[in-house]
């Protein structure tokens, strides 16, 4: 078994395409160094980041694929799978065989796992600009956390960024520790911790209260169907919506 | 903010009263946000929450009012039945929909009411809400908003220029039941409106394509709603109704709504529980209507009236119409495609997709998200069945009924018939004994495979 070893960022993993074309080898997976457990039998090889030769695979995706693909393999990288490197390079590797063609192959297994790797996501990202929840705090920001499965605040901030454009927020994701914050301008990702959260504002009480009233009381008690709900709602949403505080 | 429980009081009121209201979609509009504006809303529409029924929450969905002057017998705000009564200001929902709206909460405003005074009156304060929301809040998020049956046609193209969507409800399938149920209710006022509105919706989009400016009307269409069980009804007649309002209306959604009792009116059938099933059913039928090309008068006839409470509409379809089957998935067309039972929508199009640079096989096509189990019995990979199959219609129900992973062959000895309620196990007597309790022999496959049964 031939391993390389990536830094964990999205440009670790095209060096390490970029070096295993150039050093005519085929590793037989790309890990991030992140949670990484060797085992004897196998070799490692630690990849160095290099921007020059990222950025070489980056356009060659963009020209010789599609935008479609990078896009692919970006949102890949965002899912955090731990099979991600791997997959992306032997994506990349049908990719320039078969050009733009190769979303087409639906049916070979590469294909399959990035388009479900995906969809994934994009469902994440879909579910959550309904379900993330802002409350008003001291100094008029409104702030809300999520915990999702992809790391996916950086795909919610333009859709809050528009429908929201005149009040400052924040997107906390507290499971990985970073958020994206607008200011009524522009938004930015960055590393965040929950220590400075200031209060909420007197008026916050009253438009939650009133918003879990509203959800008790739109349900037919003689449709109850719990498990629809969950089915629809999964369980680990429900910590950060205020109606099922 | 005013009497804050009073205003609990009141969201406690109106939205339980408006909770019948099936629709709470927010899709079909693609309104942008303007700067210095508040909103937007996204085609696909956005599902915020979902209650403990399991129903889809995205709108601030309430009455405006339930102080009505009709006594309709399936409508919980009848003028006879004993409610409290209140009434939301123009103000009031504003504010409640501009901060929901700024947590995130909700997606827009779906505001209907019980009929105050007069159409008119009614029409007239719901306009207001509307102009407050866009013209002072600059609000573009999504509004649905109902005409008023019996409103002046100059007061609903007013409120169509604000709203993205607009609906009436047509509560009951035929004027029978409106006669029996809703004795103050015309069908014509009824669709009166309907006619007007979609009327508007084509002048608007021919002016959109001369005129790049030209104002809005309603983007997102219209939708209306009717009642299932309340009536003597048959599915077929709800299934033609809904197929004209499609046809006619360019209807964008028909919504269905199983009838919960809130009445004990004479009139009215006392079920306990809502017939939730059929519902689910005519919804699996609309679906069919709008995406997979059928039409009402393949799915249900005469001779039958009303769909199969154990198979859903299109397994229906496809055995009573097994002359049509198998397909060849490399080479049917998406229409097609879309017949077979087990192919929705999604499949299809991958397979349309997939087939551009490779034959499919079973196992592609299952990655593809196809159900085999039940699409076996009707389609054929490169020429071949997945299997040796009998493709009569008893042995497809009794199979696809039993849900079984395994083979479809029925071993001799081994009884499928413990998986089916008795009323199948009824329903078995009369079959074949091969069929039912042993293996098709070779001679019995190849004579159905050739359809000399």
């Amino acid at each position: 078994m031939l391993t390389y070893i990536y830094d964990g960022s999205f440009e670790g993993i095209l060096t390490a395409v970029f070096e295993a074309f150039s050093r005519k080898q085929v590793p037989d997976a790309i890990l991030s160094e992140h949670g990484l457990q060797q085992d004897i039998t196998s070799s490692y090889i630690f990849i160095d980041t290099d921007c020059a030769k990222s950025d070489r695979v980056y356009n060659s995706i963009w020209r010789n694929i599609s935008e479609d693909a990078l896009k692919n393999c970006y949102h890949a990288f965002l899912s955090e799978d731990p099979q991600a490197g791997t997959l992306i390079y032997r994506y990349l590797k049908l990719g320039w065989r078969m050009g733009s063609r190769v979303d087409l192959h639906l049916s070979d297994n590469t294909v399959f796992n990035m388009m479900s790797i995906n969809r994934k996501l994009e469902f994440e990202v879909h579910r959550l600009t309904g379900f993330v929840r802002f409350r008003q705090v001291e100094g008029g920001i409104f702030y809300s956390t999520i915990s999702p499965d992809n790391n996916v605040v950086e795909l919610l901030a333009p859709h809050f960024a528009e429908r929201l454009s005149d009040q400052p927020w924040i997107i906390h994701d507290i499971k990985r520790e970073i958020a994206a914050l607008y200011n009524t301008k522009t938004w930015i990702v960055s590393e965040f911790s929950a220590d400075d959260i200031p209060l909420s504002t007197e008026d916050e009480k009253l438009y939650s209260v009133l918003w879990k009233q509203f959800f008790k009381t739109l349900s037919i008690p003689s449709r109850e169907n719990p498990k629809l709900q969950r089915q629809l709602l999964p369980r680990r949403y429900w910590d950060h919506l205020t109606e099922k505080w | 903010m005013g009497d804050y429980m009073e205003l609990m009081d009141k969201l406690k009121v109106l939205a339980d009263s408006a909770k019948y209201d099936v629709s709470c979609v927010s899709s079909g509009s693609s309104r942008k946000n303007k700067p210095g504006g508040i909103g937007s809303s996204m085609p696909a529409g956005i599902c915020h929450t979902f209650s403990g029924d399991g129903r889809c929450i995205s709108l601030l969905k309430i009455l405006m009012s339930n102080c009505c002057i009709y006594d309709c017998a399936y409508c919980v705000n009848r003028i006879s039945n004993d409610l409290p009564r209140t009434a939301f200001t123009p103000d009031e929902i504003a504010d409640l929909t501009i901060n929901f709206y700024r947590r995130n909460y909700i997606e827009g405003l779906f505001l209907s009411s019980a009929v105050v005074k007069s159409p008119d009156h009614t029409m007239e304060l719901i306009i207001r809400v509307v102009r407050r929301l866009r013209e002072d809040y600059r609000f573009n998020g999504y509004i649905h908003i109902k005409a008023i049956p019996g409103a002046d046609a100059a007061l609903i193209e007013e409120a169509g220029s604000y709203v993205d969507r607009m609906s009436v409800n047509i509560e009951l399938p035929t004027s029978d039941g409106l006669r029996l149920l809703a004795p103050q209710k015309k069908k014509e006022a009824i669709l009166g409106p309907m006619g007007f509105i979609s009327s508007k919706i084509n002048e608007t989009s021919d002016n959109k394509r001369r005129f790049r400016n030209s104002p809005e009307f309603v983007p997102a269409g219209q939708s209306t709603q009717l009642i299932v069980g309340a009536t003597e009804d048959h599915d077929l007649g709800i299934l033609k109704l809904s197929e004209g309002l499609y046809k006619r209306f360019g209807m964008r959604r028909v919504f269905y709504s199983a009838y919960v009792p809130v009445s004990n009116h004479p009139a009215l059938p006392q079920a306990v529980k809502p017939p939730l099933l059929r519902e689910h059913r005519i919804y699996q039928a609309d679906w069919l209507l709008r995406f997979y090309g059928f039409k009402a008068e393949e799915l249900l006839d005469e001779s039958h009236k009303d769909f199969d409470t154990q198979l859903d509409p299109k397994c229906d379809w496809a055995l009573r119409n097994l002359e049509q089957f198998p397909i060849e998935v490399n080479k049917a067309d998406y229409f097609l495609l879309l017949r077979v039972p087990g192919i929705g929508v999604r499949s299809a199009q991958r397979i349309v997709k997939a087939r551009m640079v490779q034959k499919l096989d079973f196992a592609d096509i299952k990655k593809l998200g196809v159900v085999l189990k039940r699409a076996r019995f009707f389609i054929t990979c490169k020429g071949k069945y997945i299997d040796k199959l009998d493709a009569s219609e008893d042995f497809i129900r009794i199979n696809i009924l039993a849900g079984s992973k395994q083979p479809p062959m029925v071993e001799p000895g081994y009884t499928q018939l413990s998986f089916l309620p008795p009323s199948n196990q009824a329903m078995l007597q009369g079959l074949r004994p091969w069929m039912a309790l042993s293996a098709p022999t070779g001679e019995d496959v190849a004579a159905s495979m050739t359809g000399e049964l």
